[in-house]
């Protein structure tokens, strides 16, 4: 239930602020000479305080001296992220609207069928990635994600993911298709709900992102078992990824932008070149590291590319699972 | 913690001012329809960025208990709930002000308010920890059992029709399963309308139910007919009074508290359990729906409790235990600040300012609630074509706001006309919102429970709470067939004889 509600909140006074004021800039980048000239606005489909929203603008202050212009963020909530990828598909594709990525727009696209899909919008550049985890309850029985799959194959496993529609559940039925392990994946409405699960035993295992549970792994109350990225996390040296326990699955939550179609060239270098000082700003480095964010530029041209074989990838796992047709 | 950090706590630092901000914005918020109070906390946070911190989740945590009470001001005096929870408040205090009793409802749920917030802010302070186990004993197979005794209420609130009742109540459970399925997260019956993916908002169906109803109703009424005659002056419970609602109090208060540290649940369910708890060990149950003082303080100490409690697993575990206090734990984290079960280790004073700015708030509460209400109850009280042409407004504009799209409008007055034709079938509308409310917890707990038991339906016995949840619904529902039977055959015989 929370998770439905969660889609519900808005943010009036953002909203019409920044349609105002990106519609009084629209005319003023297009006479500049530079890119950007003015408020560049980065369309959120998270409500304020979810974690798109407190991770954009969180890295706004630092990006903003790169990228020059006055970066504002902008909540659209509603239809799990259809609403936001509306707004941006049908904004002016000069570089003064963009869509923040993350693999929700997908899937809403995938499972909705809305009027304005991923293939509306343009991706930009990549910024970074959250490494996703395989964690258990700190007194479970389970030393490791080998002693998990075992169980699972002996007997009937219990893992959890947060949401039905996410990357979360990608990943465990990857890793169930690919050990032929027996396991129930239960999901849940937002990751709170299924770490209680987690901690009260009633799951083996949950899998989200390591800034979800840093709370939990601080108190000792859960361990983190495995990473399903291809590389160990520097916060979490010990802990080895799936492919190294042998399990060959590997998925990626990234992090980015997306524009309307056709953005002009000069907009895309800007944001390139904006993205790659920003990865490597020493100041927002500590920042982002301390939040267990890895780097993940991707250029422009390897993004659409990217963003492309993410979404196929997502349509087959949909269809083989039998949620769409 | 000593009484020099109090004093220079609340002098020195903007706390105070915090409590009292987030009280009058809060009550302002859950008094329009289409700002929950999860939205006035939210339209807050990006002004807490550079604020201090104490000061900050002060702000959100009084704008919370705040816009859980401005909710049930506009659902006692126009019948519009401002938010979900008020819902549930409207049913009797609504009534209650149609005989001239305003003043005395609006001080009901005011102290009523006051009381829940405190006993919330008692165990919140002192139980913490323990409560929060409460948190991790509820399975998925609990919750579904915690639905299931919501619904099972629909049995004994139906009115003078059973079958209309579970007519009712069956429309909104099929409500409910609009959106997302629960399982799969595949869309169901959204006609590729990406408004409906997330479902339909409860909120949506109670004003039109009850708002919009009530104003196509009213159309028929003439110009010079004043809407009520009730005094612009609050009125706060006697003795005698306070006497009769300490029991729904204390039930509101304890549905309030396992509510609010049990996540997902929040304060609408809790508001509409506490009705009716409240309804089923009162002394006068054929007050209940005509104007009883125990409806409108049974949810309100109900709902209002769940705003401190909610922040038990939220500070404890790090989970919250509703979507408002989802926006809190945003606000920490904005600070820098990881709710969880470090935060009383490394962050012990920001706890204990909270924990004082919530207890200012509460005092906040009181002054600010009895210094709005005499312009509120004026305001009613102007003539009927501007209350209604302005209620028309409030609801319209309200509906709108909460998807920002004109879909959601045209749906509230759906549900206005479906209530009209509910009126006139004399189809009670309370099951059908309690169906709404409900509808979605039980199912996805249903089948969240079974997935994880492998398809297993002793899961359901071998969960102890479920256990217990099921055997006293299944009682409840017994003993209203045996009432309704017996009632039934004691009028039969009258006519007999």
């Amino acid at each position: 239930m929370a998770e439905r509600l969660i889609s519900q909140w808005i943010s009036f006074g953002s909203i019409a602020l920044a349609t105002g004021m990106a519609g009084a800039t629209v005319a003023a980048a297009n006479a500049a000479e530079t890119y950007p000239s003015g408020v560049v606005t980065v369309v959120t489909h998270s409500s304020p305080g979810g974690g798109s929203d407190v991770f954009w603008r969180e890295m706004i202050p630092h990006l903003q001296p790169h990228l020059g212009g006055k970066l504002i963020v902008q909540n659209v909530t509603g239809g799990s992220g259809a609403k936001a990828v509306a707004t941006v598909a049908d904004a002016t594709p000069d570089g003064s609207m963009f869509y923040a990525t993350t693999p929700t727009y997908i899937y809403t696209s995938l499972l909705a069928n809305p009027t304005k899909t991923y293939k509306d919008l343009e991706p930009l550049v990549n910024l970074f990635y959250d490494p996703e985890v395989i964690y258990t309850a700190a007194n479970s029985k389970f030393s490791d994600l080998k002693s998990v799959i075992a169980e699972a194959k002996s007997g009937r496993g219990k893992w959890g993911a947060a949401n039905p529609a996410s990357l979360e559940r990608e990943a465990l039925e990857e890793i169930k298709a690919a050990t032929g392990a027996n396991a129930s994946i239960v999901t849940f409405e937002g990751g709170g709900d299924m770490l209680l699960n987690v901690l009260n035993g009633s799951l083996d295992i949950g899998v989200g992102e390591v800034e979800e549970i840093r709370s939990q792994l601080d108190a000792k109350k859960l361990r983190v078992l495995a990473v399903i990225g291809d590389n160990r996390l520097d916060l979490l040296p010990d802990v080895p990824t799936a492919k190294e326990e042998g399990v060959d699955v590997s998925v990626v939550k990234f992090r980015g932008l997306a524009g309307p179609k056709n953005l002009p060239p000069e907009v895309i270098s800007a944001w390139e070149k904006a993205a790659q000082e920003l990865v490597a700003d020493p100041d927002y480095k500590k920042i982002y590291e301390a939040n267990n964010l890895q780097p993940g530029y991707i250029a422009h041209d390897r993004y659409v590319k990217f963003i492309d074989d993410f979404a196929q990838k997502t349509e087959g796992f949909l269809k083989e699972s039998g949620v769409v047709k | 913690m000593d009484l020099s950090y109090l004093t220079q706590l609340l002098l020195t630092t903007p706390v105070v001012p915090a409590a009292f901000g987030g009280i009058v914005w809060g009550i302002l918020g859950g008094a329009l329809p289409g700002i929950s109070p999860s939205i006035s906390m939210a339209l807050l946070l990006p002004f807490t960025y550079g604020m201090h911190p104490s000061a900050a989740v002060v702000l959100l945590g009084a704008t919370y208990f705040g816009a859980e009470y401005g909710g049930s001001i506009p659902a006692i005096l126009i019948r519009t709930p401002g938010t979900n929870s008020a819902a549930a408040t409207l049913i009797d205090g609504y009534a209650m002000n149609q005989q001239g009793r305003a003043g005395e409802a609006l001080g009901i749920s005011l102290m009523s308010g006051i009381v829940g917030g405190t006993v919330g802010l008692v165990m919140l302070v002192a139980l913490t920890e323990p409560l929060s186990q409460v948190a991790l004993a509820f399975r998925p197979s609990s919750y579904f059992a915690l639905g299931i005794l919501g619904l099972s209420v629909i049995a004994s609130l139906a009115g003078d029709s059973l079958l209309k009742g579970l007519m009712a109540g069956v429309l909104g459970l099929m409500i409910a399963t609009i959106g997302s399925d629960p399982v799969t997260g595949g869309g169901r019956f959204i006609f590729g309308n990406a408004d409906l993916l997330s479902g339909i908002p409860p909120i949506i169906v109670m004003v039109g139910l009850y708002a919009v109803t009530e104003l196509i109703t009213d159309r028929g009424t003439g110009v010079q007919e004043r809407a009520d005659q009730s005094k612009a002056r609050i009125v706060f419970p006697n003795a005698a009074m306070w006497k009769r609602i300490a029991m729904p109090q204390a039930i509101g208060s304890v549905v309030g508290l396992v509510e609010g540290c049990t996540p997902g649940a929040g304060g609408t369910v809790a508001a509409f359990l506490a009705y009716s708890e409240a309804r089923r060990w009162s002394r006068r149950k054929e007050e209940f729906g005509h104007g009883s003082p125990e409806g409108v303080a049974a949810p309100e100490a109900a709902n209002t409790a769940t705003s401190k409690t909610a922040l038990i697993p939220m500070l404890s575990l790090g989970i919250p235990g509703s979507n408002s206090a989802a926006i809190l734990l945003g606000g920490f984290l904005i600070q820098g600040l990881i709710p969880g079960p470090m935060l009383f280790v490394q962050h012990a004073n920001i706890v204990f300012d909270l924990y004082v700015g919530l207890a200012v708030s509460i005092v906040a509460l009181l002054i600010v609630g009895y210094l709005i209400m005499p312009p509120c109850i004026w305001l009613v009280n102007r003539p009927k074509p501007y209350l209604s042409a302005a209620i028309y407004a409030l609801v319209l504009s309200g509906a709108y706001a909460i998807g920002n799209s004109l879909f959601q409008v045209s749906l509230v007055l759906a549900f206005g006309a479906l209530g009209f034709v509910m009126k006139y079938l004399r189809m009670p509308v309370l099951p059908m919102v309690l169906g709404v409310v409900l509808g979605f917890m039980v199912e996805s707990n249903f089948r969240r429970a079974l997935v994880l038991s492998g398809g297993d339906l002793t899961a359901f016995v071998h969960d102890p709470i479920s256990a217990g949840l099921l055997s006293v619904s299944a009682l409840f529902i017994l003993s209203s067939a045996v009432g309704r039977f017996r009632k039934r055959a004691s009028v039969s015989g009258k006519v007999t004889t």
